[in-house]
């Protein structure tokens, strides 16, 4: 077995170039499906993970900011239904006085206590990051991008310069890091420093409520509806999912294309293989009516080929997988300056299983893309060996 | 010691039709053949008569249109494509005019090759293909490709492959068709000893006069019939158990059936 393997190694090095180009086409073009589909994956994991959690937003139906007021939080949260609950005050500005656009920022003013069980994604905070918090009044959970962009560490202070409550800039100090991918673009502030600072105790932009069960959601909307029917100002309620389902609505095509891309992309490399094999069998032609000659069987032709085939497309399939992922670690080390396709690289991290995936769909590429060469080696004629060939 | 002569290969009334298009050709017809085990027989003609068809038919590399070809009392004719391939791996050894040996596998891996059909250990490979070697004068040439390879040299290794499985019979197609004058005569040399010290039966198709002056039966094919069946009564057929002599000593491991 071993050395049939030899045999297709060694049938890979007779036409160096062509293996190297093929190799590194397939290389490159693996490197292009991982990030697009780790894209495209880890947007759809939290679309569905947050759309699952069954969380509410409330906010002030008519105006723009919305203003809450704090008041009404003890009759939202007693509700049947409703779990836990959070509020936000959105805090816009920038880092620095220059009012430069990449140095603007969005913090949200929330309760520390339940932080990381009310935010998709922040589930494995290290405890020791919300003790901090809990302890600095004007502790900072950072996004990741942004403590890139900005080249901070842990421990850094910095004052934010406010537009939205224009004059009330205030002092943090970052205690943490959310991890790649969340918030990336954001920081997470306590609520309570967010009150002192501005003087806001009243209102908040909104509430997050989270319920029991997602099916409980028309229940509870109705609920507060009915409840907060005469109120002024007037609330508006809508299902996280709706709301970001309003967001994505316009994604959807986009993940769909970046889908298609990427099954342009593989049939690209099924096509591109299946030459190079081709070329590569009709070359060997004679070769493979002398292996069945000695007595090799027909399958044992298409095991070669295909294996080879197999082989190539498995090793640039990993390389490729290797590539972005590499990519993606390294920037994700913070070692890289944080440019367009690094800080898309943060977004969107590779995970290390990609590698895997990325072996196994050469493998099947390469399958593929040699059964039709494979097919067609297997019935060369071993008569021919003598007569025509020769 | 004398022994009643075993057939190896009888082939009976063997036709072989080709299609041109929609023309059908007749090229081999009524073919009636019978050879003996450690003959060394040549097959000679003109360009065209029906030579590798007819050694293609013996070989089990193609089918006749109607009649029989028995190999050992076996009817090959019956069998099917997988069924040939099998029985060719340790029953035919094949060795052509253009070597057609695997550019990318050294000597060694090459003579190698067929023993991979086999369930032979790694081990026992390595020891009969270094005899195989040996016996043909290409120890020293082991890990050398056939692209760093001398033409003689390439023959041998092909003559090696052809031997290495130790198959009964040995068939040729314009050995020689491929070398100069002096490594012709290396070869034949070299396929003389086959059948001679080896007890090979060997099966040579040649346009060559020197290879048919030195075969013990010489067969000669016209227009798809044989015409002329000439046999060199003064040399025996070798003696199958003869003991081994001289340069065989290196080969007397062959005789036994691989794994
Ligand atoms: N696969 C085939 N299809 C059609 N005709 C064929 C085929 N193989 C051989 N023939 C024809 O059969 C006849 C005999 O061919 P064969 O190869 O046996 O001749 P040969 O005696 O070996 O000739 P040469 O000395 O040139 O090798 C030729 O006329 C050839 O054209
Ligand atoms: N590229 C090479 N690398 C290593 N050895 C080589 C190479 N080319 C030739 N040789 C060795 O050099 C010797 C002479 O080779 P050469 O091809 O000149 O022989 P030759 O006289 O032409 O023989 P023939 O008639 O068989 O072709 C051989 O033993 C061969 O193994
Ligand atoms: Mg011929
Ligand atoms: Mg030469």
């Amino acid at each position: 077995m071993s050395k049939f393997i030899l045999l297709m190694l060694k049938n890979l090095g007779r036409n160096k170039l062509r293996t190297t180009l093929t190799a590194l086409a397939v290389t490159v073009l693996v490197t292009i499906c991982v990030v697009v589909l780790s894209v495209v994956a880890t947007v759809r994991m939290q679309l569905s993970t947050e759309a699952s959690q069954a969380k509410l937003i409330v906010t002030e139906r008519w105006v723009a900011p919305s203003e809450v007021p704090v008041r009404y939080i003890p009759r939202l949260t007693r509700i049947r239904g409703v779990e836990d609950w959070t509020t936000w005050n959105l805090y816009v500005g920038f880092f620095d006085k220059t009012l430069r656009s990449d140095r603007a920022g969005l913090g949200f003013a929330t309760r520390v206590e339940n932080l990381t069980r009310m935010h998709g994604g922040l589930e494995n905070v290290d405890p020791a990051v919300i003790e901090a918090l809990k302890n600095e009044k004007s502790g900072v959970l950072m996004g990741s991008t942004l403590m890139q962009a900005m080249n901070w560490k842990v421990g850094q202070q910095f004052t934010f310069f406010s537009t939205s409550t224009a004059g009330k800039d205030l002092r943090f100090k970052i205690v943490g890091v959310m991890p790649a991918g969340v918030y990336p673009l954001s920081f997470f502030f306590r609520d309570d420093y967010f009150a002192e600072g501005t003087g806001n105790k009243d209102t908040v932009s909104l509430v997050w409520l989270r319920l029991r069960d997602a099916s409980l959601a028309p229940r509870v909307i109705s609920q507060i509806q009915h409840d907060f029917a005469s109120s002024q100002p007037a609330l508006k309620v809508e299902t996280e999912s709706s709301g970001v389902a309003r967001f994505v609505e316009k994604g959807k095509v986009i993940l769909f294309i970046i889908d298609f891309v990427a099954l342009i992309l593989s049939i690209d490399m099924v096509i591109l293989l299946s030459n190079s094999i081709s070329i590569s069998t009709r070359e060997r032609r004679v070769e493979m009516a002398v292996l069945k000659v000695l007595g090799f069987q027909p399958l044992h032709i298409v095991a070669m080929v295909v294996g080879e085939a197999m082989l190539i497309g498995a090793l640039s399939g990993l390389a490729g997988a290797a590539l972005a992922w590499g990519a993606s670690a390294l920037a994700q080390s913070g070692r890289l300056p944080s440019d367009g396709i690094t800080s898309f690289l943060l977004v969107f991290p590779v995970p290390a299983q990609a590698m895997m995936w990325g072996a196994l769909a050469g493998a099947s590429i390469g399958f593929v893309g040699s059964v039709f060469p494979a097919w067609s080696a297997r019935k060369v004629k071993v008569s021919d060996v003598f007569s025509r060939i020769a | 010691m004398s022994q009643a002569p075993e057939i190896l290969v009888r082939v009976d009334r063997a036709v072989k039709h080709y299609f041109r298009g929609s023309e059908c050709v007749e090229v081999l017809h009524e073919v009636n053949l019978e050879i003996e085990r450690g003959d060394f027989v040549g097959l000679i003609g003109p360009s065209g008569s029906g030579k590798t068809t007819l050694l293609n038919l013996i070989a089990g590399l193609d089918q006749p249109t109607s009649g029989h070809i028995f190999f050992a009392g076996n009817e090959i004719s019956a069998m099917n494509e997988s069924q040939l391939a099998r029985w060719r791996t340790n029953a035919v050894g094949f060795v052509f005019q253009f070597f057609h040996l695997i550019p990318v596998l050294t000597a060694f891996e090459n003579v190698e090759l067929p023993l991979l059909l086999t369930n032979m250990s790694a081990r026992r490979r390595r020891d009969h293909v270094r005899m195989v070697l040996k016996a043909v004068g290409l120890d020293h040439r082991e890990h050398h490709r056939p692209g760093q390879l001398s033409g003689g040299e390439q023959q041998r290794v092909g003559i090696a492959r052809a031997l290495v499985t130790d198959p009964a019979l040995i068939v040729a197609d314009e050995p020689t068709g491929d070398l100069d004058s002096k490594k012709s005569k290396e070869i034949l040399d070299l396929l003389q000893m086959l059948q001679e010290e080896l007890h090979k039966t060997l099966l040579v198709v040649t346009h060559d006069p020197n290879v048919a002056g030195r075969t013990r039966r010489l067969l000669r094919i016209d227009s798809g019939r044989l015409i002329e069946d000439r046999c060199d009564a003064n040399r025996p057929l070798p003696l199958r158990r003869a003991a081994p002599v001289a340069v065989s000593s290196n080969s007397a491991g062959l005789v036994d059936q691989p794994g």
